[in-house]
């Protein structure tokens, strides 16, 4: 074994070697991409550092932090951001179970109602976004047109909702497009998990004579609870960071009625460049995240 | 459930429910791409198109570069992909392969990057970009979407390769493979599946990615599909038909790829998930 050169060594390493050098790619990745943005980013909070009109760098301690407690648009995003969340989250939940329970019925052919889920799942959110806007356009809107044909029986002249242009009417629109963007993919999730409950269940059920009710609160539910956990941590985390939707359909507005967390964080970076102030509102989010994923990681430790 | 729907026709109804959720919107927009401006602000509205026309498609191309940014989209979406594959398979072997401690603290480590919001990241993101001189480039946006897509790709990629029996490597080994050599030649061929099913899943991440592609490439040059579709609106004007022309083009691509490979997205889909 005179000659082991290096190249051999290579050709055949050892196992902690070959490890080490299948993981350097990726933890080289996550490292520049995620290690040491999240570092960079606590530090920058402590300074007041502007790119634009050539200011310096000025170490500012907490001030940036101050400011941010006292800040109407933060507060109205951190708002805006926790009630989409609160709302879509188990509104994607609902709808999306109620196509999953559609979607698992006894179909001759699968594909239609297949493709029918992943569609949307498949759509980029901001042409979700582009389209439901037009969706919920005041005079040329299908969803208007469709409010007229069917109270126009009733009698009423009813003025046209400006969805888009009032505040309230803005984000129910906007909550609208959430939920049907997002609920497809929980149908997908819960859908597998429907398939994997055993069939002799329902079958020993319907011999002890239970209903269709009790057998859905009794078994459906239950067997289906690991998969509704799984289906809601990765809801509420992009939940959490709703962006394209609302971006695309108001730009947030009218006003700042519809501005979430991300949007803010965007806006006084990339177009304010306010490095400083914009690190330290992610810095917020960032904590109200984490705050968020050991809620749910506590809750499957408990169930598991 | 079942004996509600026992009868065909309200499996029918049930199925079309489903469809029709699925379908509308982006009939929808097909069916406005092909009205004129004139029938379109005609009120009450039509729904099928009286006199079809293209040439909502034919502007599409020529108010905005639509044939450079499906370019974009195209280059950025495949190369994350193919990056994304090869990163993650790598990892995945050594998670699912070798014999390592703290292989399980290994993978919670990768799929807890996809814990973090990618928005709070994306100022020391923007700013390490801007060191490298990377703003406006395809590198820019490549880099963080194989981080996007590690997650999703490693589990996918891990329980594919655990499925493959050892004893073939073993036997490979055995019949003078190096351990590269057994890698290259029996496991990749046999996890070709689950590296397909994992490239799809990387793919329509990359495709429909569009906070990062917003902030990091503002050049015409770089611009992907997403962000370049919400150009068409000026300040006060939105051409609602030429908008809804680009947005047909631009689902056609993605809408295909899923409609071929749909049992398999589903399948990468749910392993994904349920595992995560």
């Amino acid at each position: 074994m005179a000659g082991v050169s290096v190249f051999d060594r290579w050709r055949d390493p050892s196992e902690k070697a070959l490890g080490f050098m299948l993981l350097a790619p990726a933890f080289a990745l996550l490292a520049l991409i995620v290690a040491y943005p999240i570092g960079r980013l606590i530090w920058n909070s402590f300074f007041d550092l502007r790119l634009s009109g050539g200011g310096g760098i000025k170490f500012v301690g907490l001030e940036n932090y101050l400011l941010v407690f006292q800040d109407p648009d933060f507060w109205n995003a951190t708002k805006n951001t926790v009630l989409i969340t609160l709302i879509t989250v188990p509104g994607a939940l609902i709808i999306g179970l109620g196509l999953a329970l559609l979607a698992n019925l006894p179909f001759k052919r699968k594909w239609p109602v297949r493709l029918a889920l992943l569609l949307p799942w498949a759509l980029p959110l901001a042409f979700a976004g582009l389209i439901f806007a037009w969706f919920f356009h005041t005079e040329y809107g299908v969803v208007n047109d469709v409010v007229r044909r069917a109270t126009s029986g009733a009698g009423g002249q009813t003025e046209p909702t400006m969805w888009l242009l009032r505040p309230g009417w803005a984000f129910t629109a906007i909550c609208m497009t959430i939920v049907w963007k997002t609920s497809s993919f929980m149908a997908l999730i819960l859908l597998a998990g429907l398939q994997m409950i055993p069939k002799s269940l329902y079958e020993a059920a319907e011999v002890d004579g239970a209903s269709k009710w009790q057998q859905f609160w009794q078994i459906t539910i239950p067997m289906l609870t690991p998969s509704i956990i799984v289906a809601l941590i990765f809801r509420t985390i992009t939940a959490l960071q709703t962006f394209d939707i609302p971006y695309t359909m108001t730009k947030g507005g009218p006003g700042n009625s519809t501005e979430t967390l991300a949007m803010l964080i965007h806006k006084t970076t990339i177009d304010y460049l306010d490095v400083g102030y914009g690190s330290t509102l992610a810095v917020c989010m960032f904590v109200l995240s984490l705050f968020v994923t050991a809620f749910y990681l506590k809750r499957i430790g408990k169930n598991a | 459930m079942n004996s509600i729907f026992d009868s065909r026709s309200l499996r029918f109804i049930a199925a079309a429910m489903v469809v029709v959720n699925g379908f509308f919107p982006a009939l929808w927009i097909l069916l406005t791409s092909l009205k004129t401006e004139a029938e379109l602000v005609s009120k009450p509205i039509t729904y099928l198109p009286h006199q079809p026309t293209l040439a909502n498609y034919v502007q599409a191309f020529t108010d905005q570069p639509l044939l450079k940014y499906l370019g974009n989209s195209l280059a950025v979406a495949l190369s994350a992909t193919a990056f994304s594959l090869l990163v993650s398979a790598l990892a995945a072997y050594a998670i699912a392969r070798l014999n390592l401690r703290r292989r399980q603290l290994i993978l919670t480590c990768i799929v807890a990057s996809s814990m973090f919001p990618l928005v709070t990241l994306l100022v020391p993101i923007f700013e390490t970009m801007r060191t490298l001189g990377l703003l406006n480039s395809y590198t820019a946006l490549v880099l963080p979407y194989i981080v996007l897509n590690l997650p999703v790709c490693t589990l996918v990629l891990v329980s594919f390769f655990q499925s493959i029996p050892k004893d073939l490597e073993n036997a490979a080994m055995i019949d003078g493979c190096t351990r590269m050599g057994a890698l290259l030649r029996v496991v990749v061929p046999l996890a070709a599946p689950g590296v397909f099913t994992a490239g799809i899943l990387a793919f329509v991440n990359s495709w429909d990615e569009f906070l990062l592609a917003l902030s990091l490439n503002s050049n015409p040059n770089f611009r992907t599909l997403p962000v370049g579709i919400t150009l068409y609106q000026g300040e006060f004007t939105f051409p609602w038909p030429i908008i809804s022309a680009a947005l047909i083009v631009a689902i056609v691509p993605i809408a295909v790829l899923i409609a071929i490979f749909q049992e398999r997205v589903v399948g990468g889909l749910t392993q994904g998930g349920l595992k995560g």
